[in-house]
């Protein structure tokens, strides 16, 4: 049943013309429990580590930088080759979204040893301990999510969103996202974010038309917009 | 020294010895007590101290099982194992070590291998999480650890990744004197590392605990004040480390010795003036019945009589048998005397009767004038003394026909002018022979003026001499007995008076 739909969709994607969606996330409250690490130079220096978030940062901008918007469907996919370094004892970026099948590179551009793993299900690994300067790589041929630990530095933490195609993007600062070159039709497109977990909706991509969505974070904030 | 001097100082000396020696022996019990209490106080402090840190060591033990079991700082020190000469493994493990310790606000994290060697560790310095010079650290295990000027409490659990053994991890607090209600000094084979002495350099609380013994309690002169020093020894606090407690005895002892120096003086005065008042009451009390002797015995010498003290001349027995002694001796000494005396007259009795014998005319004449002149001696109530005066120089009155020729003074008939000259001469010459007999003044009188008339006539006629009662009784006496006359005696303010005419 499964395949005959991937079926579906090649064709219809084959036959269908280039459409693109253009959204927003409005993210009503903060939801990450940050815990801000200090920079190792920091230490290096000698100096006072402030281990609070920046009073002038806003935490709504953190959070709609990590929401990962995608069209669900196995489609045909270009698989790309990402950086994920560990820099100030943290992953930059701290969300990742790469098509599936594609390679992600970990660079220690740290002077301390880092110890790169992952024990989630899409795909485990452990890149074991390597200095400054050193990299490795993994490949992520399923999709899903895969979070991204170091074994010598707890409070490092990444997600790497493998996306089941190529059209998925991340939200910027201000929650818009655009994804362009979708084939027209029906789908599902989800927004996921660590701590609020998936919002999924249903979205028409017709030619020449650019498809609004809009996903308001978290659900029961949005369910209470929705009925004003 | 006179004798009142001498009782007083007896009397006062010593109780103001004994009033000083007693101030200072309550003071030094005082003092005493102030540092009993002082050691009570401290041994209690080290006590509660210990008690606190054993159940803290304990509760600290069960958590640093739990820092143990750090998966992160295990991996860490995995791979600092490997990579020993790495910087970069070692910034890591102490990077791990900076994030414990701000979480759990340590100031002294170190990682050592199995075999007890440093491999990486911070320390707080101000608000400073600063990497160890791990060449320099010792290894430590519990209790102190010296890292350049800084003394840490340390205390350190196995890091073990299932049955093997990857290392040691030592958790250290600075250390402070916060549970010490006293000042407290902390020191090492003799430096002191750490004080609380405010305003004293640490070198000169050295200088000052050089003489205590390691693990004794002693004393101390610091700023010249006097502190007990007492060593916690209930907690062990790593080789050559000693913790000492102080206590001023000063500050504790001062205030009760002021107020006992206030009192010791008030009532020090107090009694020394009471003490000196008794003395001189006593010492008169004593000497008083001695001076009372004296000035007795002293009247006594003046009068050469040795009368008797009266029974109850002094109520102080040894006084009174002094007094009795006295009167027994001078008693026995007037019986002499008065043996003595009656000999003296007894001699002189028999040297008027032997004179009386020269002359059958005057036989038995000084016997008889004796004692007619007793007679009226008596009957105008002469007192006893005169009257044995009287008497005597009655006998004596004629000792001077000594010195007359037996052919002038027995001679029959009338004597010329020549012969009656020498007869009235014996007077005179009974005077000169008994000036020269000690004890025979009293009778000079009698003998000499017994031929002098109240009316100035008679002989010798010494000028200026008054005509005496002894006279006055034995001219009568002798005129009665040559005439036979009648005589009778008037009194006139005292002065007796012939009053005589033909019987």
């Amino acid at each position: 049943m499964r395949m005959v739909g991937m079926l579906l969709a090649i064709v219809v994607l084959s036959t269908a013309q280039a459409a693109d969606i253009e959204g927003s996330v409005v993210i009503t409250r903060k939801l990450t429990k940050r815990k801000v690490t200090a920079p190792a130079s920091s230490y290096e220096r000698g100096m006072a580590v402030e281990l609070a978030p920046g009073a002038d940062e806003d935490p709504l901008v953190f959070e709609r930088e990590r929401v990962v918007i995608y069209l669900e469907g196995q489609f045909s996919s270009s698989p790309i080759t990402a950086t994920l370094e560990q820099k100030n004892r943290r992953f930059i970026p701290e969300t990742l979204v790469v098509p599936v099948g594609s390679t992600v590179s970990f660079p220690n551009l740290d002077p301390v040893f880092h110890n790169v793993f992952s024990l989630s299900k899409p795909k485990s690994f452990d890149l074991g301990n390597y200095a400054k300067d050193h990299s490795r790589t993994v490949t992520f041929p399923k999709p899903g999510i895969v979070f991204v630990h170091c074994h010598l530095h707890p409070n490092m933490a990444a997600a790497i969103v493998v996306s089941p195609n190529q059209w998925s993007t991340k939200a910027d600062a201000a929650g818009r996202f655009a994804i362009s070159g979708a084939p027209s039709g029906s789908y599902t497109i989800v927004a996921w974010h660590k701590s609020a977990g998936f919002f999924r909706q249903a979205v028409h991509l017709t030619e020449n038309r650019a498809a609004a969505v809009e996903f308001v974070i978290p659900v029961e904030e949005a369910t209470a917009l929705a009925r004003r | 020294m006179r004798f009142a001097t001498r009782t007083f100082l007896f009397s006062f000396v010593p109780f103001a010895f004994l009033l000083m020696g007693s101030f200072w022996t309550i003071q030094k019990l005082v003092e005493s007590t102030v540092r009993n209490g002082l050691r009570s106080s401290l041994r209690q402090t080290h006590d509660s101290i210990a008690r606190v840190r054993s159940k803290s060591e304990l509760q600290n033990s069960r958590f640093l099982r739990v820092v143990g079991e750090n998966a992160s700082l295990k991996a860490g020190l995995q791979l600092l194992l490997l990579e020993r000469k790495s910087g970069a493994a070692r910034l890591t493990v102490e990077d791990q070590l900076r994030d414990i310790c701000n979480m759990l606000r340590f100031d002294f994290l170190l990682v050592s291998d199995p075999d007890g060697a440093a491999l990486a560790g911070v320390m707080r310095i101000g608000d400073q999480l600063v990497a160890m010079d791990i060449a320099k650290v010792p290894p430590p295990q519990r209790g102190f650890v010296t890292v350049g000027p800084r003394a840490y409490q340390v205390a350190s659990t196995p890091i073990d990744q299932g049955d093997e053994n990857l290392g040691i991890l030592s958790v250290g607090e600075h250390f402070d004197f916060s549970e010490f209600s006293t000042p407290a000094v902390l020191a090492r084979n003799g430096e002191v590392l750490e004080s609380s002495i405010p305003g004293v350099p640490f070198g000169e609380v050295a200088s000052a605990l050089k003489g205590c013994k390691a693990q004794s309690e002693c004393e101390v002169r610091l700023r010249g004040e006097t502190y007990i020093s007492l060593p916690m020894e209930s907690i062990y606090f790593g080789d050559g480390y000693v913790l000492r407690s102080l206590q001023s005895v000063d500050s504790a002892s001062g205030p009760v010795q002021a107020i006992l120096r206030n009192v010791f003086l008030i009532a020090g005065i107090g009694a020394l003036l009471a003490a000196m008042i008794l003395s001189v009451l006593s010492s008169r009390s004593i000497v008083r019945p001695i001076a009372e002797v004296v000035s007795y015995l002293c009247a006594s010498e003046k009068t050469g009589l040795l009368p008797e003290f009266h029974a109850k001349l002094t109520p102080i027995y040894e006084i009174h048998e002094l007094a009795e002694s006295f009167n027994r001796a001078a008693a026995a000494i007037r019986d002499a005397r008065e043996s003595l005396h009656r000999a003296y007259v007894e001699f002189v009795g028999s040297l008027a009767s032997a004179l009386d014998a020269r002359d059958r005319y005057t036989a038995g004449h000084s016997s008889r004038v004796s004692e007619y002149s007793c007679a009226i001696a008596r009957d105008i109530s002469v007192n006893d003394k005169d009257l044995d005066d009287i008497r005597i120089g009655a006998l004596l009155h004629d000792v001077g026909k000594i010195g007359i020729a037996d052919c002038v003074l027995q001679k029959p008939g009338a004597l010329s002018r020549e012969e009656m000259d020498l007869i009235q001469q014996h007077p005179t010459i009974g005077r000169r022979i008994l000036e020269g007999v000690h004890g025979f003044h009293a009778y000079l009188p009698a003998v000499e003026l017994h031929h002098e008339n109240s009316d100035g006539s008679g002989y010798p006629l010494v000028s200026g001499v008054i005509f005496r009662m002894h006279s006055a009784c034995m001219q009568p006496a002798g005129i009665l007995l040559t005439t036979g006359w009648a005589f009778s005696f008037g009194s006139l303010t005292g002065q007796s008076f012939l009053i005589f005419g033909p019987r």
